[in-house]
């Protein structure tokens, strides 16, 4: 019976398989096709009318934050970011159904993902009930449909494992690694500039700023800069250039949102504290690191 | 692990405002959100319908289509495909995802092939002589991927689609 519960409790995952990983075919074969799951435009340039980008970024926002609340798997929330541009790059929707759709794309990612994925009255609730759940299952077959059914779309989360492999990396710093590599991907799937990057090229240009930001290229010499971007452009058949600005633009994005972050922060806790402790607020915010590399690594 | 969670966690913050719980646009326009859903279901079925060369309302063949369309016996598609009630209606879905032909027990020989769609199996469609032969096209083209339509297929002769199933 103790079993019983223990295995009830317990998410039952594959191990890594290393006739998908060790075997370079699977990732030329995730190249080659990537770019079928690409949305097709610019949407808000050529189809939508009534949302704008920041709206977007609000909504992606709120899907990242239930999916980490609900602690679905890394790859749920980038597949259903890219279910929501692909159906954005072809619907014109209206603002008011911005948010069904997020919840739709969530509903659709996490049964393709996880063992136990999100229910329908579940998602409904984390809208504050402006949804109902047979509206959510309405329009689950109507996303589909715009899909096509292609569901199984290619993420830069597909890509981790293959480029991490093929690197100098110290064992005992992998798994911190992938984790930075993960925070960077979400972090571009709620900006729309990466929307129509290939999912390869976040997945490099994550890797690049993960190690650069751990500093783990002060240890190995091909990880020094202009090696380290050489040596990922070439794994994943990238420009150099490319790939350099992509990681940079990666790294900005971090830079403004974790600045975004403290200015929040610091306006809550004067709205809770009042005004007799401003004075403290400013001394921490001088102190508060503005380099990546200085950020709790 | 205490040095991952923080930096994830710093992340996180910085993005979000607030409890994950909210409401974000404001009110949802239920009638403008029912009409748009039928509209683009309905559309849906249009182009399935150009797709399979088949009305899958009326369920009769379309006239000039890619394929040609055959009815077979209800009792030869495997029990999977006979139709059966179970709990509620039926999505009108449905009928747009099966692109095939009701089966009927005609009277003088069997009709048009394969029942997913849960109605009765005693429905009869009509103009059953000319479902058999639509006009020889032979399109060169091959599918490239199989449907889950293929597998509801009783029976099926020329193999061509007009459009890749591909995004």
């Amino acid at each position: 019976m103790e079993l019983y519960c223990l295995e009830a409790d317990s998410v039952v995952r594959a191990r890594p398989d290393p006739n998908l990983l060790a075997d370079d075919r699977v990732l030329q074969s995730l190249l080659t096709i990537e770019e079928r799951f690409l949305p097709q435009c610019s949407y808000f340039k050529c189809v939508q009318k009534d949302i704008q980008p920041f709206m977007r970024r609000m909504v992606a926002t709120w899907m990242l934050e239930v999916c980490e609340e609900q602690k679905c798997e890394e790859e749920v929330f980038p597949l259903a970011m890219n279910y929501l541009d692909r159906f954005l790059s072809v619907v014109p929707t209206r603002k008011c159904h911005l948010q069904l759709l997020g919840a739709v794309c969530m509903f659709l990612a996490s049964k393709l993902k996880e063992t136990r994925p999100l229910t329908a009255e579940k998602l409904c609730i984390y809208t504050d009930n402006s949804i109902r759940p047979h509206e959510l299952l309405e329009w689950e077959l109507v996303v589909l449909g715009k899909l096509k059914w292609n569901l199984a779309a290619v993420t830069p989360n597909d890509f981790i494992e293959h480029i991490v492999k093929k690197l100098p990396l110290p064992e005992d710093k992998l798994d911190l690694i992938r984790k930075h590599v993960q925070t960077f991907i979400a972090l571009c799937a709620t900006d729309f500039n990466f929307a129509m990057y290939p999912p390869s090229m976040i997945a490099t240009g994550s890797v690049g700023a993960a190690i650069c930001g751990l500093q783990l290229n002060s240890t190995d010499r091909s990880l020094w800069g202009d090696n380290l971007t050489e040596l990922l452009a070439k794994i994943t058949n990238t420009e150099v250039d490319v790939l350099k600005a992509c990681q940079e633009q990666i790294e900005r994005v971090l830079m403004n949102s974790l600045r975004e972050g403290r200015r929040q922060q610091h306006k809550q806790q004067q709205q809770d504290q009042g005004p007799r402790n401003k004075a403290l607020d400013d001394q921490d915010q001088s102190s508060t690191p503005t380099d990546v590399r200085d950020v709790n690594l | 692990m205490c040095k991952i969670m923080s930096f994830h966690k710093r992340v996180l913050r910085s993005l979000g405002n607030g409890p994950a719980r909210r409401n974000l646009f404001g009110p949802v326009d239920r009638e403008q959100l029912q009409a748009e859903y039928r509209d683009a279901l309905r559309k849906d079925v249009e182009d399935a319908s150009r797709r399979w060369g088949f009305d899958f309302v009326s369920e009769k063949p379309l006239q000039g289509g890619d394929f040609q369309w055959e009815g077979v016996p209800g009792a030869r598609v495997p029990a999977l495909y006979r139709s059966c009630i179970v709990g509620e209606e039926p999505v009108p879905q449905r009928e747009e995802s099966t692109s095939a032909v009701t089966i009927t027990r005609g009277p003088t020989r069997p009709i048009i092939g394969k029942e997913n769609v849960p109605t009765t199996p005693e429905r009869y469609s009509g103009a059953p002589q000319n479902l058999e032969k639509t006009p020889e096209k032979n399109n060169p083209l091959k599918r490239k991927q199989t449907n889950i339509t293929d597998f509801y297929q009783a029976k099926r002769r020329v193999v061509a689609t007009p459009r890749k199933s591909g995004q």
